[in-house]
Order: C-alpha cells, then structure tokens, then sequence
C-alpha cells in the first residue's frame, strides 16, 4: 500500500537519489519547504522535517520562469545591418527609381544578466545544515559571457544572518532543484559559468542556521552574478573585450544582477499515521480473499505554519478492490465521482482515492480519512 | 544644363538645323541627368546616445551609428534633392525596415508628405490605422512592430533644386 501526501507548492519529483516507491512532500508556511518519505510497506510513521538532504521543488514554475525570461533574443553580435532608401518619381510622364546610398551598422555585444529566486521561502529548524536557496542566473545580454557568482548573507533588516555554508555555491548541476550529490561546487575564477545568449543556469546558495533563532524569525541571503568582461554605468564601453573582438558594452543591468532568497523558522511538522483493520467473511481478521480492510489515515500539522494545498493520494493494491463508496473524511462522506467535495475514487490512472485537505495549520486539528477495499 | 542653354541659343540663331540639333542635345542633358540622378538621394543612420550636459542635465543626442547594441534606438534620415532640370512629380520614398529592428511608433516624419506601412514585404501600403494582420486566423489592427517597410509620399512636385527629408526610429531587438 502506497500512500503519498503532496502539496501544490511543490510540483516537481525528479531527484538524483533514487525515486522512492510513494512520496509525501509538504509544503509549508508561506510558501514552503519540503519533506518527503517512502510509505511503501509501511502502516505507521512520524514525518518529520527532512535535514541536509531536500526535495526538490516547483519545476513546473521555473519553467514558467525561464520562458519568461526567454524573451528578446538580442540580434546576435556581429549582425550587420543594411539600409537603403529608394525614391520612385516621375519625370515629365516618365517613372523613375533611384536608390540611395547603403548605411550599414554592425551589432556589437551588449552585457546584461538577470539572477532571479526560484525558491519559495524556506523553512528551517534552528541549527539546520546546508539549506539551499535556488536562483536562476541568465545572460540577457547577445553575447557570450562569463558571469561571476557571490553570496551575501549579511543582509540588512532581516531577523538573523544565515551562515554561508564553507562550500557556499553550488551548480544544481543535475537540476533537481536542490542541493543534492551530483550538485557541482562553484569555484570562483575556475569553473565561473560560461553562458551563450539567453542561456542560464541554476545556482544554489548554501547556508547554516543559527542555533540562536526562535519561530518567526526570518534570515536573508543573497547571490550576485557579475560579467568577467565588466560591469558598471549602463553605456560603459570593454573596446575590443565582446565576442570576435567587437566592443562590448554594459547594458541597464549594469553587468550585474542580485537577488535574495528568504529563510523561515519555523517548527512545523505533519504526522500521517495509516493503520489498516482486516475482516474476513468469516467473523475473522485473516487477510484472505473476500476480506475486507478498512484503512484509516490521520494527518496532524503540529507546530507553527501552514502546510498549503495539502491532498492524499493513495492508490489501492494491486489484487484488491475498492469498496465504492467507502472514503470518508472525519466521518462525513465522500462521494466517489470527481466533484465539488474534497474526495474521489479517481480510475483515470492507477486507482486511487483522492482526499483533499487543503491549507492546514494546527488548529485544524487531526484529519481523518477512512476508506475500504476488499481483497480480490 | 549649359548645353542645354546652348541648344535654346542655337535655335534662335539657325532655325533650320534647330530642331536636329535642339533634339539630340536635349537627349544628352537627359542622359547626363541620369548619370547623376535628377534626385540626389542620401540616406544616414545615427543612434541615440544619452550623455550628461554642462548643467549635469541627461540629455539624448543623435551619434553616428557604426556599431549598436540590442536595445539601441537608431534614426535613419533620407535626404533628397532635385538636381535635375525639371520637376519631379509623385515622389515616394521607401524603407525598408530590418528584421532586426522594430519601428517606433509615430516617429516616422516628412515634412510635407504622408507616411504609410506597409506589413506584407512592400506589396500593400496604407496608412498605420487602416493596416491590419491575420495572427492565428483572427484580424487585427497592425502595430509598430508589425511594420515591414515604411513610406512617404509627397503631397505636391519636388521643384528643381528642392529638397526634402524623411526620417524614422527603430530600435535594435
């Protein structure tokens, strides 16, 4: 029996690590961090806020992201550009046409670059290790260039000062979004990234959490991406530094660009608890065919936060049926078909009953969902 | 035009040979014009540049354009005259407009002429607000961006010796 608990926040389930047989990933707080465990074969567990190690996130809207970040694909450096006018007249009862002469301009290299947060806000624990906050840096300029990436944590106005990890900038090289063991450390002035027009990568600041930090508190930190060619008053001019020796100049963004990711502490956890009650036709409890087994699943958020968009997935087992009608959610019913209410039977795939339990905090309380299948 | 002169001389003085001669000297000046264009015309590109005045004002100036950057607003200017010996009527100017570049709207200018676009290449021209584009089988009314070419057309006769200009921006996608 598989179970996963998902939350919208989060969209995305590449990873480097092995793909577990079922998911639960939360998304908490405004905007989320993010657990995950394998159910699979397992009737009870405590989940709890994962350390080190993080799941990946929002694929779907760094997509979005990237594309929106597509735009404008600057005319290549190196274009040359023609132009000639022509004049059509008439002369006493006779047309003419004549042309001017040709202006030709030549494209030369404009420096620009974007560095955007991918992340949501993230949720630490005080003395977290390597919490990764995602960018995207992109060339927005028409040439190649090398880009020079910075961390700053000590950013004014925030509630504490994350710690730079020593390692502090990673390439999500296997782009799951996290930092994870295929994750490439930046060294500055080795392997500074090299990107073509419109081209980008993402990068991953790294820090430490204080111990020193209570619930609330919010921690900033930011990266920097510089062009190696220069940066400066929009209008300076590298003579001879842009591609194929044409004059590259810097463009609105300075050749410079930052942005900052946020971190949250927060003490929030979610508890699931799956339990099963097997009863066979024969007044038993033997898991033989024909028996029935009611699952009862809990969820319980503890702690401060909201985990958003919540739903329950789970799929019934092979060599069992579902029992139409059975799922229930704090007692109240369900129906089956996909509608208004927060529960279903979904056949389009795999089989699998479907609750909805959306933004829970823990006032919410325990939610109980219960449902039966019989075995084939 | 001096032999031009002389043929009318001639005429006075030997009237049965005028014709002849009046003829194949006119043809000359005709040819000659030609060579020459009866219109001179001169088309230059500059690009705006912003710089600091005296007064620590930003101000925008027009700089010669050999080299641009994507983003960079550039001004053609068509200068024409009429060195020919006679007017020329229905005088029309036409640019094209670079892939990589894109008209800025309203900044066409002519003293004297009405400007037109085209959006097919140069087949059809009309002014900006009767033009429209077929995207995605739906009609719509054409925007700056979807200029191919632009156009100006003189109201009256360009006199011997006039001259006019014609101007617009682009900037560099």
């Amino acid at each position: 029996m598989e179970t996963s608990l998902r939350f919208r926040d989060i969209r995305s389930t590449n990873s480097r690590q092995a793909m577990p047989a079922a998911r639960i990933r939360l998304a908490a707080g405004r905007a989320g961090s993010s657990w995950e465990l394998d159910l699979k074969n397992k009737t009870e567990f405590r989940l709890k806020k994962a350390r080190g190690h993080f799941s990946t996130w929002c694929m779907t809207g760094l997509i979005v992201m990237v594309s929106q970040f597509a735009w404008a694909v600057g005319t290549p450096v190196g274009t040359v550009i023609e132009n000639t006018a022509t004049v059509d007249f008439v002369l006493s009862g006779t047309p003419t046409t004549q042309v001017s002469n040709t202006t030709s301009i030549t494209v030369v290299e404009r420096i620009d670059v974007v560095a955007t947060l991918q992340s949501p806000q993230v949720l630490v624990a005080p003395n977290d290790i390597d919490r990764a906050l995602l960018f995207t840096v992109t060339n927005t300029g028409n040439g190649t260039e090398t880009f020079q990436l910075a961390i700053d944590s000590a950013i004014a106005g925030d509630d504490f000062d994350p710690i730079p990890s020593a390692t502090a900038i990673y390439f999500d090289t296997d782009g799951s979004g996290d930092f994870s063991a295929g994750d490439v450390a930046y060294v500055p002035g080795t392997n500074d990234p090299v990107l073509a027009a419109d081209a980008s990568v993402d990068v991953l600041l790294l820090n430490d959490i204080p111990g020193a930090v209570v619930n609330g508190n919010i921690g900033r930190s930011q990266l920097t991406a510089t062009s190696a060619t220069g940066s400066g008053v929009p209008g300076t001019e590298f003579t001879g530094q842009g591609d194929g020796g044409v004059d590259a100049i810097v463009g609105l963004s300075g050749g410079q660009d930052a942005d900052t990711g946020e971190y949250l502490v927060s003490d929030i956890s979610v508890n699931i608890i799956k339990t099963l009650v097997v009863a066979d036709p024969f007044g038993g409890t033997q898991p033989i065919p024909g028996a029935t087994i009611t699952y009862t699943i809990t969820v319980e958020v503890t702690g401060t936060g909201t985990a958003t968009a919540s739903v329950i997935n789970d799929p019934i087992p092979t060599f069992s049926t579902y029992a139409p009608g059975s799922i229930t959610l704090n007692a109240a019913s369900l129906s089956d078909a996909i509608d208004a209410d927060a529960g279903e039977f979904d056949t389009s795939g795999a089989p699998t009953v479907v609750v909805r339990l959306g933004d829970l905090t823990q006032a919410d309380g325990i939610q109980t969902i219960e449902f039966q299948v019989t075995i084939d | 035009m001096s032999d031009f002169k002389q043929g009318n001389a001639m005429k006075k003085m030997v009237s049965a040979i005028a014709t002849m001669a009046l003829l194949s000297l006119a043809a000359h000046a005709q040819e000659q014009g030609r060579e020459e264009g009866y219109l001179n015309v001169q088309t230059v590109v500059h690009k705006e540049e912003v710089f600091v005045n005296d007064a620590g004002e930003t101000e925008t100036r027009l700089v010669g354009a050999e080299t641009v950057v994507p983003g960079a607003r550039v001004v053609y200017t068509i200068t024409f005259r009429n060195v020919g010996a006679d007017p020329a009527d229905s005088v029309v100017i036409t640019n094209p407009i670079d892939d990589s570049l894109t008209y800025v709207d309203g900044s066409a200018f002519g003293p004297g002429m009405d400007i037109q676009f085209s959006v097919d290449g140069g087949v059809v021209f009309a002014p900006a607000d009767d033009l429209t584009v077929t995207q995605d089988g739906v009609e719509r009314p054409a925007v700056a961006a979807d200029f191919t070419h632009v156009r100006w057309v003189m109201q009256g006769e360009l006199a011997v010796g006039a001259q006019g200009m014609a101007r617009f921006a682009a900037v560099l996608d």
